[in-house]
C-alpha cells in the first residue's frame, strides 16, 4: 500500500457546482479518510459522485482498482450496482418500515447477521418500532447499521455524528471503527468539524474553494 | 338618445339570437348543449336592466319564426323585445322563478296549464299563436324511409326524441304509442334536452332517426324528413302565449301577443311553415302521456358505477403521469402538462363536445369503432368516459403532489442499497406515496360523481343507463313535479359529496404523518 498505487479511492470530477466550480482530485491507499471543510464546500456532492448519484459530475472515479466511472471509456456504473454504503446526515430511515426492515432492506444479509448487528450497534430493542418513535441517535445508528449490512464495498459518511453529543459520537465512531476493520470496508467520512475527523479517519484532507487538498 | 338605447338593446338581441344563418350544424350541438347546462339555465340577456325591452321566453322551435315577426313589432311599436329560447319545460320553470320576463310562449297546452295553476299568468291572458307537425327525420345520406310500419325502422339503432317532459318529446312518444310502434321503439330512444338537440344528433348521424318538428327541418341541412306524422296520432301542436302575472310591462307585452296573433303574425307562422292555430276543442283530445321521472335508485347507482369505474380506468394513467411530471425532465413536458390540465379549465359540455366529435360515428376514431360495430355515444362507457377525462386532471395534479411529497433522497437511498429504479419505485416510493395516492383517487371519484357537462353531451340522459343524479336532478328540474324526488337526489349527492372530501382530507393528513421522519 504505497501511495503509488493507490488501491483505495482514485478520483478525479469536476462538477459544476458551486464558485469556483468543483475539481476534486484524490488519489489515496488509507483505509479511513475524513474530508473536513466549512458547510456548503461540496462535501456531500464528492460523497454523491462516488455513489453515482451526482449527475453533473464529469471524470473518473476508481474504487479498489475498480472503474465506477469513466468518462473517456464511457464507463459508469450505476448506482444500485456500486454497493456503496451511504449514511446520509439526517439518516433518512424508510418511515414506512420498521427497523428491522430498515435493515435488512438490502437483502445482502441473513436474519441473523442483521440481529447481531443490531446488537452491537444497541438497537435491537428497537427492531419492531417505527423510525419515527426513534431517538436521533438511535436513527444514525440504525441507519450506519443498514449501510453496513448491505456489504458495501465503500462506507460514506455524511457529517455522521452531527446528532449524537460527544460521549455517543465516540461511542458509535469506535462502533464503526469496529465494523468496518471487521471487514475491511473503506470509509469516506465528511465533516465540518476537525474533531469528528480526528475520532476515525487515518488521513485527512481538506475541502476549500472547490479544491481537495491532501494531508500534509 | 332613444336611438342609442335601442341600438343596445338591439345588440344585445342579435347576441342571444339562437342561430344567425351563418351558424353551422355542428356549432348547433355546442349551442344546444350550452342549453342544456345546469348553471345559469335561468338565461339572463344582457344589457336590458330598465330598459323598455319585452322579455318573451319561448319554445326552441320557435327561435326564427319569433324574432322576425318581433322585429315588425318594433318597428310599428319602437320598444325592442329581448328573448330567451329553450325546451318549454325549463322556461316554464323559469317563468315561475325569475319574475323578470312579461311573456311566455309554450309549446303544448300542459306546461301552459302548470305555470297557470300556480297563478304565474294573467287570468284571461292565454292565445294560441300556431300550430306545428311532427315529421320522423333521417340523416341526409340515410338510404333509410322509417315510416308507419315497425319493419322500416330496422335499420334504426337510435331514435333521438326530445326529453320526455319537453313538449317536443312528449307529443314524439304519444304519437308512436298511437301508431303501435313505441313497443318496439323505446329501447332504442335516446332522450335530448331539446328538439334542436334532438336535430342534431340525428344530422351527426348519432341518431340515425328522429323525431322533431316540421319546422325545424330547414334548420339543418344535414337531414331530410322521411315520414310526416299524421296530425291525428297527438294532440295537436299547440303554441299558446301569456302575458306572465309578474310582467312590468304588461300592456306592451298583450299588444306584442296580440300582433303574433293577428294577421301579419299569421302570415309570418305560416311562411316559415307553421300550421294554424287547431281548434280550441282539438287540444285536450287527448291527455297528455303521464308525467315520467327518474328513478332515484337507478340515479344512484349508476352514479356511483360510473364514479367507480371512471375512478379504476384512470388510476393507472393517473399514477403513470402523476409520476412522470413529479420526477421527470423532460422536452416538452410543459404541453404534456397543459395537455393532461386542460379539461380542468375548459367548459365540461365543451369536453363533451371534444370528445363526441372525436367518438361520435362521425368522428375520426368514431368512424373506425362503428366500421367494428361499436358504438360508444350514449352508452354507460361514454358516461364512464366522460367522467373519467374531466376528472383526470384533479386525478393527476393529487397524485403528482403526493409524489412530490417524497423526499428523492429515499430513491437515492434505496439505489444504493441495490434496488434499481424499478424495484425502488415498487418498494419505497408508491408505498410512501400511498395515501396519497389514495386521496388523489378519492377526489377523481368525487369529481366523477359531480360530472355534468361532458356527460350529457357524449353520453346523453338515458333513464337506467347514463342517468346519473346529476342528470336526474336535472330531468326533474324540469318536470312539472318531483321536488321530493330532487330532494332525495340533492341529499345523496350532498352526502356522497362530503363523504369522499372528508375520507380526502383524513387520507392528505396520512400522507403527511407518513412524511414525518422527526419527531
Amino acid at each position: 500500500m504505497t501511495p503509488a498505487s493507490p488501491a483505495v479511492l482514485d478520483l478525479h470530477v469536476q462538477v459544476p457546482v458551486g464558485h469556483p466550480a468543483l475539481d476534486l482530485r484524490m488519489a489515496t491507499a488509507a483505509k479511513a479518510i475524513a474530508v473536513v471543510g466549512p458547510s456548503g464546500a461540496g462535501k456531500s456532492t464528492l460523497l454523491r459522485a462516488i455513489a453515482g448519484l451526482e449527475r453533473r459530475a464529469r471524470g473518473f472515479v476508481t474504487v479498489q482498482g475498480e472503474a465506477w466511472q469513466d468518462d473517456n471509456a464511457k464507463v459508469r456504473l450505476p448506482v444500485w450496482e456500486r454497493r456503496v454504503g451511504w449514511v446520509p446526515q439526517d439518516a433518512l430511515l424508510f418511515p414506512h418500515l420498521s427497523v428491522r426492515e430498515n435493515l435488512a432492506f438490502s437483502g445482502a444479509s441473513t436474519a441473523q447477521e442483521v440481529e447481531a448487528t443490531a446488537d452491537v450497534l444497541e438497537v435491537a430493542h428497537l427492531l419492531e418500532r417505527r423510525p419515527r418513535n426513534l431517538s436521533g441517535g438511535e436513527r444514525q445508528r440504525v441507519a450506519l447499521g443498514r449501510a453496513l449490512l448491505a456489504d458495501p464495498r465503500i462506507l460514506l459518511l455524511d457529517e455522521p455524528f452531527s446528532a449524537l453529543d460527544r460521549p455517543l459520537r465516540i461511542q458509535v465512531a469506535t462502533l464503526v471503527g469496529r465494523l468496518t476493520r471487521d471487514r475491511d470496508t473503506p470509509i469516506v467520512l465528511v465533516s465540518h468539524d476537525e474533531e469528528d475527523a480526528e475520532i476515525l479517519a487515518q488521513e485527512h484532507w481538506h475541502l476549500n474553494q472547490g479544491i481537495l487538498t491532501p494531508p500534509a | 338618445m332613444d336611438q342609442r338605447r335601442h341600438g343596445t338593446a338591439f345588440r344585445a338581441r342579435l347576441a342571444f339570437r339562437a342561430h344567425p344563418a351563418w351558424v353551422g350544424p355542428i356549432t348547433w350541438a355546442v349551442v344546444a348543449c350550452a342549453a342544456l347546462a345546469p348553471a345559469d339555465s335561468l338565461a339572463q340577456p344582457s344589457g336590458n336592466e330598465g330598459s323598455d325591452a319585452i322579455l318573451v321566453l319561448a319554445a326552441a322551435s320557435l327561435g326564427e319564426v319569433l324574432p322576425g315577426i318581433a322585429r315588425r313589432w318594433t318597428r310599428e311599436t319602437g320598444v325592442p323585445v329581448d328573448f330567451s329560447f329553450d325546451a318549454t319545460s325549463r322556461l316554464a320553470h323559469q317563468a315561475m322563478e325569475t319574475g323578470r320576463a312579461d311573456v311566455f310562449v309554450s309549446a303544448d297546452a300542459v306546461w301552459m296549464d302548470w305555470v297557470e295553476e300556480r297563478k304565474g299568468i294573467l287570468p284571461g291572458s292565454r292565445t294560441t299563436l300556431a300550430g306545428n307537425a311532427l315529421v320522423v327525420v333521417v340523416p341526409a345520406g340515410s338510404p333509410g324511409s322509417p315510416g308507419p310500419h315497425p319493419s322500416t325502422w330496422e335499420g334504426v339503432t337510435r331514435i333521438a326524441l326530445a326529453g320526455e317532459n319537453v313538449p317536443a318529446g312528449r307529443y314524439a312518444q304519444e304519437a308512436l304509442e298511437a301508431l303501435g310502434l313505441w313497443n318496439t321503439l323505446a329501447e332504442k330512444t335516446v332522450r335530448a334536452g331539446s328538439v334542436r338537440s334532438a336535430l342534431e344528433w340525428v344530422a351527426t348521424e348519432e341518431a340515425q332517426a328522429g323525431v322533431v318538428y316540421a319546422t325545424d327541418l330547414p334548420i339543418s341541412e344535414g337531414v331530410r324528413e322521411a315520414w310526416t306524422i299524421p296530425q291525428d296520432a297527438h294532440a295537436a301542436v299547440t303554441y299558446t302565449g301569456a302575458i306572465l302575472a309578474e310582467s312590468a310591462r304588461a300592456p306592451l307585452a298583450e299588444d306584442f301577443l296580440a300582433f303574433a296573433a293577428g294577421p301579419e303574425g299569421r302570415r309570418l307562422f305560416a311562411a316559415a311553415g307553421f300550421l294554424p292555430p287547431p281548434e280550441p276543442d282539438s287540444q285536450a283530445i287527448r291527455q297528455a302521456p303521464p308525467e315520467q321521472r327518474p328513478s332515484v335508485a337507478s340515479a344512484v347507482r349508476i352514479s356511483l358505477l360510473v364514479a367507480l369505474a371512471a375512478t379504476l380506468a384512470g388510476l393507472g394513467p393517473a399514477i403513470f403521469l402523476g409520476w412522470i411530471l413529479a420526477r421527470h425532465e423532460f422536452r416538452g413536458k410543459s404541453i404534456l402538462t397543459t395537455a393532461v390540465l386542460i379539461p380542468l379549465v375548459l367548459p365540461p359540455v365543451v369536453t363533451g363536445f371534444l370528445l363526441l366529435s372525436l367518438l361520435g360515428t362521425q368522428g375520426v376514431l368514431g368512424g373506425w369503432m362503428h366500421a367494428l360495430g361499436i358504438d360508444l355515444p350514449f352508452t354507460l362507457p361514454a358516461a364512464v368516459l366522460a367522467a373519467l377525462v374531466v376528472g383526470l386532471p384533479l386525478y393527476v395534479v393529487a397524485i403528482r403532489g403526493a409524489f412530490e411529497a417524497v423526499d428523492p433522497h429515499y430513491e437515492e437511498l434505496s439505489w444504493t442499497l441495490g434496488s434499481p429504479p424499478a424495484a425502488t419505485f415498487r418498494r419505497i416510493t408508491l408505498p410512501l406515496a400511498l395515501p396519497g395516492i389514495v386521496a388523489g383517487a378519492v377526489l377523481a371519484f368525487a369529481r366523477a360523481l359531480g360530472e355534468f357537462g361532458a356527460t350529457v353531451v357524449l353520453a346523453g340522459n338515458v333513464e337506467g343507463e347514463t342517468r346519473t343524479i346529476a342528470l336526474a336532478v336535472y330531468s326533474l328540474l324540469e318536470s312539472p313535479g318531483g321536488r321530493e324526488t330532487t330532494w332525495l337526489l340533492v341529499t345523496a349527492s350532498v352526502a356522497l359529496s362530503v363523504g369522499a372530501l372528508l375520507g380526502y382530507e383524513g387520507l392528505l393528513r396520512r400522507q403527511r404523518r407518513r412524511m414525518e421522519h422527526r419527531t
